[in-house]
């Protein structure tokens, strides 16, 4: 019985050759990899190419062209003065943009505090099998399949505090002072709770995908252990999350940082200011005062802005402890 | 043809300058590949993904010079060009 078990010598030398292995892993291709036989296999790049054009022709060139309109000044094509970095000084010390940067930062905060645990909650709660699986994905998906200003149209009704269900229920029935229209804070919480309302199923159905993704074998490894449910959630189907939330919170960052339709619909950006997003801001500027200019280098700062925090998101998701 | 992009000198060169410096990142990578490494920054980054941080770093940098300070913005594309070094090198 003992000969049939590897000897210390021959675990050393595995340990070893397993190191090797690793350590060669880290290092860079070989020369045999680099061999013009498998330089052929590089013509599979050559199917990327419409992607890359139609990237560059839907994309690239048109943010080269508003970094060309950041430092002029446009009256028409033909009638263009360059300015430096003018506009970027007068966008960046704006005291409205500042604030509507800050506005819009906290709005995402919220908007991941709320709907990544929710959302993970509705996943864990939501049958796995048997007809109430279907019915339970329709219902929370509905609210994806409603467009943009739909929803903004249904809220700005449903939240009136005179002839709306969820104003009226909330003035009349909760006896609380509730209206958006002329308060900033219900104005605020009104355009948090419709996202919510329209988000958490994406945030929801991810989670869900995640799930139903762990192996069997997992859970009844836990029940065999007698896990507690907490336990099975924080040590099993958490850490097996790691990568559909990942997804989640960028796509809901990034989204809720760029919000436009819903509290244009629902407030047009007041009470006063108390609404006023950047991306409302930026389409005040670029579509309503037609400040080419001055747009462009705000929509620069906002892009960048944008790529700094989710690379920091994606990195601290996805690279630490690795 | 692309004079509806309305185009200057310097942001031609700045893009210039872009291309330009992709393309030796991609015939270095050719010649010598990229061996991921941890640096200051405690991730495992090749040298495309320290250029990729170095640039928004960078860019981070000139944008927070302009909004807090009248000094010349060749300092600040002094600092921003020591950052990407920075990174570039020990990040």
């Amino acid at each position: 019985m003992t000969a049939a078990l590897p000897s210390r010598t021959e675990q050393r030398r595995e340990q070893r050759t397993e190191r090797r292995t690793r350590r060669t892993r880290r290092t860079a291709p070989s020369a045999e990899d680099r061999a013009p036989g498998k330089r052929r296999a590089n013509r599979a790049w050559l199917l990327v190419l419409p992607v890359v054009v139609s990237v560059a022709f839907t994309a690239v060139i048109p943010l080269m062209t508003v970094v060309n309109y950041s430092v002029q000044d446009i009256f028409s094509p033909n009638d263009r003065i360059f300015v430096g970095l003018e506009w970027f000084r007068s966008v960046a010390r704006d005291p409205e943009v500042r604030a509507a940067f800050v506005r819009t930062l906290l709005f995402s905060a919220q908007v991941l505090l709320l709907e990544i645990p929710l959302g993970v909650a509705v996943a864990v709660v939501m049958p796995r099998r048997g007809l109430g699986a279907p019915a339970a994905l329709v219902l929370v998906a509905l609210p994806l399949l409603i467009p943009w200003n739909v929803v903004g149209t249904i809220w700005q009704i449903f939240a009136r505090p005179d002839i709306g269900l969820g104003g009226w229920t909330v003035n009349n029935v909760l006896g609380l002072d509730y209206n958006y229209t002329l308060d900033a804070g219900d104005a605020w919480i009104t355009v948090l709770v419709m996202d919510v309302w329209h988000w958490t199923p994406l945030v929801a159905l991810l989670a869900y995908a995640g799930l139903r993704s762990i192996p069997g074998p997992y859970f009844q490894a836990a029940q065999i252990d007698g896990a507690s449910a907490w336990a099975t959630f924080r040590h099993i189907q958490l850490p097996r999350l790691r990568g559909v939330l990942t997804i989640a919170i960028l796509l809901r960052f990034m989204d809720s940082f760029m919000i436009y339709t819903e509290p244009f619909v629902v407030t047009g950006g007041g009470p006063g200011n108390a609404t006023s997003f950047l991306s409302i801001l930026l389409s005040k500027i670029a579509v309503g005062q037609f400040d080419l200019g001055p747009a462009g280098a705000f929509s620069l700062l906002y892009f960048l802005a944008v790529q700094i925090v989710c690379y920091v998101f994606f990195t601290v998701l996805t690279r630490t402890g690795r | 043809m692309f004079e509806w992009m309305v185009w200057t000198g310097p942001t031609a060169a700045v893009f210039a300058g872009l291309g330009l410096l992709l393309c030796a990142m991609t015939i270095w990578a050719r010649v010598s590949p990229p061996v991921p490494r941890r640096g200051f920054l405690r991730i495992e980054t090749d040298r495309g993904d320290r250029l990729y941080i170095g640039l928004i770093s960078g860019a981070a940098v000139l944008a927070g010079w302009i909004a807090v300070t009248d000094l010349s913005m060749w300092l600040a594309l002094a600092a921003a060009f020591l950052v990407v070094l920075a990174i570039g090198i020990w990040g």
